[in-house]
């Protein structure tokens, strides 16, 4: 008898996604088995009760997905499961807490494409303001982005704290090789006249840039925005908007909606789920990779 | 439509192990419930919920696992569910908390077959050690290996009073006759391992217990088995897929390592799961049937 396919589903919250659960057994997974409350210094037990209860040819069935809500803490239980395997007991291990790091693939991915077929340009130094920047869909969203040539801002409420988590994406998620800044929200309106690109990853509900900010933004290109619950987080960008130009707009910018955004972002989960069943050898992925395939989705579907 | 088989996993842990999981699926059960942080008084309700919500001929599908990390506990669970039991109301339960019975009931029957085929012994009679005896595995290796009639110390490697403690604990609730012991220095190893016949070892994982100098004076030892398959293996000398290996010993000791009791344990553990799934009655499954079954496998 085939082995069956086993997801092992670790979150730090009190309950995993039902998005992510959804996600995994339509990508092939049989069973999702979730595991709640899970504390960094129980990853390493959890993942050698996994590798050592089947052959080394039924944990190509076996997988491990890593959700909860910190971009930091799933980085580092990645790191650590990674660590507590050793060949031939070692499995693939995904890493998408609260699905941050597809939903920013697939922002970057799709803003990269409108750059580049509506204003023949890319990332590379472009000046970008990553405006509620500070959650885990800012954070890999703003690392992505200035890994791929961006001048990046990360804009929050608390200047202290946008720091942070700039110091954070520039030393943990982006390996000292990039230097996002860090603004306040109090600033936005000089910051917005020099933008060529933006991201709206705040709360739901808020709105982060007003028609004054987009009519005296003179340089901006892109904005997009990932909330799919009205009011839009940027005035005149509606949620289905996929590279329509932003009413107001005195430079001729297009919007990205949540839900052109979404699409994107749903392919790229459901591949890294399969990628975790294909693959001959372990994968270990997190937000690069999704960008990878996020990249691959965006050119196919078009 | 026939009714999907289910079993339902009780643990006391903030979470089941991944392990009996992937064995549970592994041994065809079709869907797997995980209850955790389930607390003993629990288990009568839990155990009336899952049996009368299924006819008789569901409940033949359904079992139930009791899991966490402490053998008592996980006695006093299994104890708890077959009284909540009404029959014709009535389901099989399988207790293995960390795998202990099984690892346990897999490195004792892997011990006595060394014994016997290389040096023409029994359990009955011969003297043996526990190192990381206190653990849930090191318990369960002690309490089986003393129903078996060996005399059996469980060293713990910081207290004596641990090491007591848990000797009367298990004598009580199982019936053995095990003894308590401390050696944490090199000199306390020596002195303890010099006449014995076997050597359990059950200690954390990747720690050397028993160097190969220390080893040299068990100048009585005829098997040595360690269940420790992080390297360093616990015991010098053994290495994790060693079946019997000869060890530099004067009385031409054995030793077994861990992927070898590993592989009899997952058989132990498979085979257990599978009984729980095609019984026609019920059956109540803890260290003893997995000692039983693990004789049958090696």
């Amino acid at each position: 008898m085939e082995k069956s396919f086993i997801l092992h589903m670790l979150t730090t919250a009190k309950n995993l996604s039902p998005f992510d659960v959804n996600m995994a057994l339509d990508a092939g997974w049989v069973s999702a088995v979730p595991y709640t409350n899970v504390e960094a210094s129980e990853i390493k037990g959890l993942i050698q009760d996994v590798i050592f209860s089947r052959s080394s040819k039924a944990l190509k069935r076996t997988g491990i997905f890593i959700g909860g809500r910190d971009t930091k803490q799933a980085t580092d239980m990645l790191k650590t499961a990674k660590n507590s395997m050793f060949s031939p007991f070692e499995v693939s291990v995904f890493a998408d807490p609260s699905g941050a790091f597809t939903t920013a693939a697939g922002m970057v991915a799709t803003v990269e494409d409108e750059l580049d077929t509506k204003f023949n340009t890319t990332f590379e130094g472009k000046t970008l303001l990553a405006l509620g920047g500070t959650g885990p869909v800012g954070q890999a969203a703003a690392v992505l982005a200035a890994q791929a040539g961006a001048n990046v801002r990360i804009i929050g409420r608390q200047l202290d704290k946008a720091q942070r988590i700039a110091d954070l994406c520039n030393d943990e998620f982006g390996d000292g090789k990039i230097n996002i800044q860090a603004g306040a929200s109090a600033d936005i309106a000089d910051y917005i006249k020099t933008a060529e690109v933006v991201f709206a990853t705040g709360a739901a509900g808020i709105e982060l840039l007003s028609a004054a900010h987009i009519a005296s933004a003179a340089k901006l290109k892109v904005a997009a925005d990932i909330n799919a619950v009205p009011p839009s987080g940027i005035v005149g960008l509606d949620a289905f908007d996929n590279g329509k130009e932003i009413a107001g707009s005195v430079s001729g910018a297009v919007g990205l909606g949540a839900l052109a955004i979404g699409n994107i972002k749903y392919k790229t989960q459901s591949q890294l789920l399969k990628q975790m069943i294909d693959s001959e050898k372990p994968v270990y992925l997190h937000f690069e990779h999704a960008f990878e395939v996020a990249r691959q989705i965006v050119k196919l579907t078009k | 439509m026939p009714k999907r088989s289910i079993l339902h996993m009780f643990d006391p842990m903030p979470n089941n192990s991944p392990f009996d999981i992937n064995m549970a699926l592994d041994a065809g059960f079709e869907v797997l419930m995980p209850y955790s942080n389930v607390k003993l008084e629990s288990i009568h309700g839990l155990t009336q919920d899952a049996i009368f919500s299924r006819s008789p001929s569901g409940i033949k599908r359904t079992g139930i696992f009791i899991g966490g990390r402490d053998m008592g506990l996980a006695m006093d669970m299994m104890s708890a569910a077959e009284q909540a039991m009404v029959p014709p109301f009535e389901v099989s339960v399988l207790a293995d908390p960390s795998g202990a019975f099984t690892t346990a009931a897999a490195l004792v029957a892997c011990v006595e077959k060394q014994l016997k085929e290389k040096h023409n012994k029994d359990l009955k009679g011969s003297k043996a050690l526990v190192f990381g005896g206190t653990g849930p595995v090191g318990i369960a290796t002690g309490v089986i290996a003393s129903l078996a009639g060996a005399e059996v110390s469980l060293v713990d490697h910081m207290s004596i009073d641990a090491a007591n403690d848990a000797a009367k604990e298990y004598n009580r609730r199982c019936q053995s006759n095990l003894l308590g012991a401390m050696a944490g220095s090199d000199e306390e190893k020596m002195a303890i391992i010099a006449d014995v016949d076997i050597i359990f070892c059950t200690a954390k994982a990747g720690i050397q217990v028993l160097s190969a100098e220390v080893l040299a004076q068990a100048k009585q030892l005829k098997v040595a088995g360690d269940v420790n398959a992080v390297p360093p293996p616990g015991i010098a000398g053994i290495a994790a897929t060693d079946a019997s290996v000869a060890l530099t010993s004067p009385a031409g000791a054995i030793g077994i390592g861990a992927l070898a009791v590993g592989n009899i344990k997952y058989k132990v553990q498979n085979k257990l799961l599978e009984m729980c799934l095609s019984t026609e009655k019920p059956v109540y499954l803890d260290f003893r049937e997995a000692f039983i079954e693990a004789q049958k496998i090696v």
